[in-house]
């Protein structure tokens, strides 16, 4: 489905700049929107490109909002909460009560920083996203992917953390099967492990991008049809979109939290 | 760039951008917002418990209230009925006293009147005698003598007998 859509984003890309050649308008903005730009050329080290990306400046305005929505939300303690900090606590109480300590018990604690975080930055970097001139930082598989990766090297620690590199290494063996079956076992529950997380990355990464791409395209239609009577129909459809985006900025940021959760907590839970 | 491929500069700053939002958030937000969610719901737990402590306690306050009320409620009675019983009593003894002092008055007006009206029969007999003696004595012109004189008192005592 993916790759399908990819494919033809793709072909789309080349029979629009095929197409400019002839006339000025075009759907390569598509494409265009969704790929990184740079923003702040910088030079190559050690074989990686530390050029900033206008997805990267999301990050960095993402996570000064957030800390300073923070910072003023709680500057002053208060037994009863107001406004922003009340609407904060209302998440952060939602993912503790409902996300975090079912999956996780009481261990959830040393981990709730980390999923409340990646909560948060996945929430905003989604939302901020749908606002015009911003670009989705959860749009970019290099970003889905290393978020995937900290989840990742978190499933690690806590299973490590908890029943000892020997201890959390046997549980790739499952217990009470004939030992020449590991061979089988062994690579079937480490392929798992990394399907899991490398559906992680995928997951919210291609959400994101689709919705953009839909909206993306029913705008070209308009531009395919060269008529303004056409406008409204995909207009209608855009702004549902819109809207469905909305609702999937808040979906994927929980999805992606909860499936940490779930991950971290089948890591640290008694053999079955 | 290509949709697919993870850059390696994306990953180093997302990867930077990341740790660095944890490592602030978890001093700025986190630690404090979980420590403060912790010691309200404390709070709120200590508040519900005194509540129900202080509930059970006024309760139990208002049962003894109440019991006091009642004891003081059928005390009240007692004494009304006390007091109207006494009263009653009282009233009768007063009564009967008022009437036995009434009696004995009219007994003594009754004797009274009695003795006045005896001695005024008396008075009238001795008044009698002496008219008739005098009468007699001026019919006659003499002195009766001492039987003749009897002897008229006795007639004139038994006419007034039948008077009487």
């Amino acid at each position: 489905m993916l790759a399908l859509l990819v494919e033809k984003v793709a072909q789309g890309h080349q029979a629009v700049e095929h197409a400019s050649e002839h006339s000025g308008s075009g759907t390569d903005f598509i494409i265009h929107d969704i790929l990184a730009r740079p923003v702040i050329k910088l030079p190559t080290v050690l074989g990686i490109d530390l050029t900033i990306t206008n997805h990267v400046l999301m990050m960095w305005i993402v996570s000064a909002l957030l800390i300073f929505m923070f910072k003023y939300a709680f500057r002053k303690r208060q037994q009863v909460p107001r406004g922003l900090a009340n609407a904060l606590e209302a998440f952060v109480l939602y993912l503790r009560d409902d996300i975090i300590v079912p999956n996780l018990g009481e261990a959830g604690k040393q981990y709730a920083p980390y999923l409340l975080t990646a909560f948060f930055f996945i929430l905003l970097s989604n939302l901020f996203g749908l606002v015009p001139g911003g670009a989705t930082a959860t749009g970019n598989i290099g970003v889905t992917a290393t978020l995937a990766l900290f989840t990742f090297v978190m499933v690690q620690l806590a299973g490590i953390r908890k029943k000892g590199l020997v201890g959390y290494l046997r549980h790739f063996s499952p217990p009470g099967i004939p030992v020449l079956l590991n061979i089988i076992m062994i690579p079937v529950e480490l392929i798992s492990m990394l399907t899991k997380h490398f559906a992680l990355a995928i997951r919210l990464f291609a959400n994101m991008i689709a919705g953009h791409i839909t909206v993306l395209a029913l705008m070209s239609v308009i531009f395919f049809f060269r008529s303004w009577l056409i406008s409204p129909f995909p207009l209608a459809l855009i702004i549902f979109s819109s809207l469905l985006e909305i609702l999937i900025a808040l979906i994927q940021a929980y999805v992606f939290t909860i499936l940490s959760a779930v991950f971290i907590g089948g890591s640290v839970a008694e053999e079955h | 760039m290509d949709l697919m491929t993870p850059e390696g500069g994306t990953i180093f700053w997302t990867a930077v951008t990341f740790v660095a939002l944890l490592v602030i958030l978890t001093k700025v937000g986190w630690k404090p917002i979980l420590k403060m969610l912790d010691e309200r719901e404390r709070t709120i737990k200590e508040s519900l418990e005194q509540a129900q402590k202080a509930r059970i306690e006024a309760e139990k306050t208002l049962a003894s209230q109440s019991e006091i009320l009642e004891a003081a409620r059928k005390e009240a009675g007692d004494i009304i009925a006390r007091a109207r019983q006494s009263a009653q009593e009282a009233r009768e003894e007063i009564v009967v006293k008022a009437r036995s002092e009434g009696d004995k008055l009219l007994q003594r007006a009754k004797r009274e009147i009695e003795l006045s009206r005896d001695k005024a029969i008396e008075e009238i007999r001795d008044l009698s005698v002496d008219l008739a003696m005098a009468a007699t004595q001026k019919l006659i012109g003499k002195t009766l003598n001492k039987e003749d004189h009897q002897k008229i008192i006795q007639e004139s005592l038994s006419e007034l007998g039948d008077l009487n």
